[in-house]
Parts: C-alpha cells; structure tokens; sequence
C-alpha cells in the first residue's frame, strides 16, 4: 500500500506509447488492478441502484392496476319514472376506493325506453375528453359543451371529435328497479 | 464509442478535470475509519431516493397521515421496503455521522486548515438530528405523537424563550394539523435545502484542502 501511494498516482501520467497506433498497445487488453477496481467498483453501485431502482418501480405503478369501480350491479330507481320515448337522467352514488380513501361519487345515466321492458343505459361521459354531455329533446341528440359534439339517441357519434359512441351499461329490472353494470 | 462521446463532452464542459479533481486525489496512507464520511454521504442519497419516493403516497394531514403509512406499508408493492429503507436509514445516518465525527477526533482531523470544515461538520450532524426530529412525527402513530411532545417539551426547557420556541414549533399551543404540517414542511423542504448547500461546501473543502494523514507518535 504505502509503495502504491507514493507513486505517481494514475496511469494517465504514463508516457504514451512510443510508436504505432494506440489500439495495438497490449497495455489496453490487459487487466490492470486499476481496471480491476474500476470495473467492481461501477458493477457494485450498479447492483445497489438497482437495488432501489427496481422495486421503485413497482412502488410507483402500484395503484395502477387497482381497480376503481366495482364490477357489481348499482340500482339506478324505479323503472316507472323512465318516460317512454325520451330519456331519463337518473344518478347513483358508487363508492370509489383509491389507496387509503374511499370517497363516493355520482353516477349520471341516461335511461330510455320505448316498450317498458327493454331499456338502454348510457353514460352522460363524452367520449371524446369527459365533459358531460346533456340531452336536448327538440334536436333528438346528446350536446357536449366543450367541443360541440353531438351524439345521436343510441349513442352514437353524429357530428364532432368524440373517438367512439356514448358508452353503454348492462341493465337489468329487478322488483321495478333499474340496475346498471359495467360492461 | 463512449470514450468520443466523453471527449466530445470534455471539450465543451471540461467534466475530466472535475472527476480527476474529485476521483484522481493523491491521499496519504490511511484506514477503513476514513470512509465513514463517504459512507456517511451514501446513507444520505438513500435517504433522499426513499423520501421522495415516500412523498408520492404520503398525506401531512391528521386525518390522513397514519392511514397512507399504512397503505405504503402494507398495500404498496414494496412499499414496506421503501419505508423500512428510509426508517433504518435514518437511523444508520445518525450513526455515521457520530462515529465520523468521532474518527475527526481521534486523528485530530478539525486542526488547521481544516476548521471551517468541521463547523460545517457540527452543523450537519444538527440537522442531522433535525431530521430525525421532524421526520419521526410524520407516521402520526402514538409513538409519534408522544415523542414529539417529550421533545418539544425539552425545547420549552430553554431560558426565557422556552415557550416561544415550544410554540413556534408547534405551531401553537398544542401538537395540531399545524405542528404535522410544519414538521412536513420543515423535514422535506426545508432542512434539505439547508443540508445541499452544507455538504456541498463540506466536500468542495474535503476536496480543497486534501485529507489528513493518520498522526504518528509524538505528533
């Protein structure tokens, strides 16, 4: 150690090779200690931030996969108060779980039908960038106030940006109530 | 390929004569006790990488605060690992810090020309304990809590300030939302900027002024 230190300390003050091209030095493949330490040195802090840095991965995608919504039925109200021929807002309160909060949040849903048994439920969510869209009965369409969507009464896309049609619920009557699922 | 995009670099920054600079010293014969600085150093960049790592889950509300440590805990894929990291690290850096202080001692290291460097050191090893001060009420547990109100009881102890000191850091008469939001605030923002600028003139003076030899007999 103490005949190491006292030496001029790195290779780089080594006189440079007297002749040829600095590639054909044998110098450069051999595996000096210094080299040696380098190389442990730089795969050790490697393996350490890798340490952190992996699980730090799966630490911040964690909520990710969690799922927001439940994939359980949500009563909506009675089927009698959907009016044949036009269409019903009808809301639902769903508790939402993120992390360590549960918060609940309103569901607004259109309801129609045009027998009485049959009914189609579609979400009041613009597809094109989420604004809440509203139901004008005169023009027979769903109006998004953001960047003038229109969507036909089936959902469907008439005029504007939105990528696809309204999106729909699977519904079900049970005891004259009106159930909504994802589907 | 890496060697011409580092002369590329050097030729417009120059970054070879500050690794050779900080990498390539000449140092004297000296022991293992002389890495516990460095060491010192790498218990606090793990402290830096969990801690903000903690922030993205971590709430300073007294409503919340137990319950999104438990979430990181318990819920977070490896969340206990990044908790447990910056748990036990903390108190590894208080180690560290003492047994290097203790190593400057020793050899004597605080002499000329190295005084500056060593105030700087006592300051570090403060806000050291400042950290562990504030960071240990955040979990919001009963641990917590008591602890915070035996320590700020120590700080009332102080002549004729006492209880401003208590007070200020409360944030009030009381522990509070208050005293969990400033001990937030102080821990993650505050005593981290203090702690930058420290080390960064405590190394650029380890660099300056070289490392001490161990002192021989009679020295």
């Amino acid at each position: 150690m103490a005949e190491e230190t006292s030496r001029p300390n790195d290779a780089d003050e080594q006189a440079p090779a007297p002749e040829g091209p600095a590639q054909d030095d044998p110098r450069d493949q051999e595996v000096t200690r210094r080299k040696f330490l380098i190389t442990s040195v730089g795969a050790m802090s490697g393996a350490m931030a890798a340490a952190v840095a992996v699980p730090a991965i799966f630490y911040v995608a964690g909520p990710v996969k969690e799922q927001g919504a439940s994939e359980e039925w949500i009563r909506l109200g009675s089927a009698s108060s959907v009016e044949t021929g036009s269409k019903t807002l009808m809301k639902a309160t769903v508790e939402r779980r993120a992390g360590y909060l549960t918060t609940t949040e309103e569901l607004s849903v259109f309801v129609s039908t045009d027998n009485g048994t049959d009914f189609l439920a579609l979400s009041n969510i613009c597809t094109h960038l989420g604004c809440r869209v509203r139901w004008v009965e005169e023009q027979d369409g769903f109006f998004c106030p953001c960047h003038n969507a229109v969507f036909g009464p089936d959902g469907s896309v008439l005029e504007g940006p939105p990528p696809r049609p309204l999106d729909r619920f699977e519904t079900k009557v049970e005891d004259g109530q009106i159930f909504i699922r994802k589907l | 390929m890496t060697t011409k995009l580092g002369d590329w670099l050097n030729d417009r920054s120059g970054w070879r004569t500050i690794y050779g600079t900080v990498f390539l010293r000449k140092i004297p014969k000296i022991n293992w006790a002389y890495t516990l600085g460095s060491a010192t150093l790498f218990a606090m960049v793990i402290q830096i990488v969990t801690g903000i790592l903690l922030t993205l889950y971590y709430v300073p509300d007294p409503q919340l605060a137990y319950a999104s440590v438990t979430y990181i805990t318990n819920e977070l894929p490896f969340g206990w690992l990044i908790r447990g990291l910056h748990h036990w690290g903390a108190s590894a850096m208080v180690l560290l810090v003492v047994l290097h202080m203790i190593r400057v001692i020793v050899y004597g290291a605080y002499k000329y020309p190295r005084e500056f460097t060593w105030i700087t050191g006592v300051a570090l090893l403060l806000l050291t304990f400042a950290f562990g001060f504030t960071g240990y009420l955040l979990p919001w547990d009963q641990r917590a809590y008591w602890a915070t109100v035996v320590g700020t009881k120590i700080g009332e102890v102080t002549p004729v300030f006492g209880d401003t000191i208590r007070a200020l850091m409360l944030g009030g008469e009381e522990i509070s939302g208050l005293t969990l939001s400033r001990f937030f605030g102080a821990h993650v923002w505050v005593l981290p900027s203090v702690l930058l600028l420290l080390v960064g003139i405590h190394l650029y003076l380890v660099i300056r002024n070289g490392i001490t030899s161990v002192p021989k007999r009679g020295e």
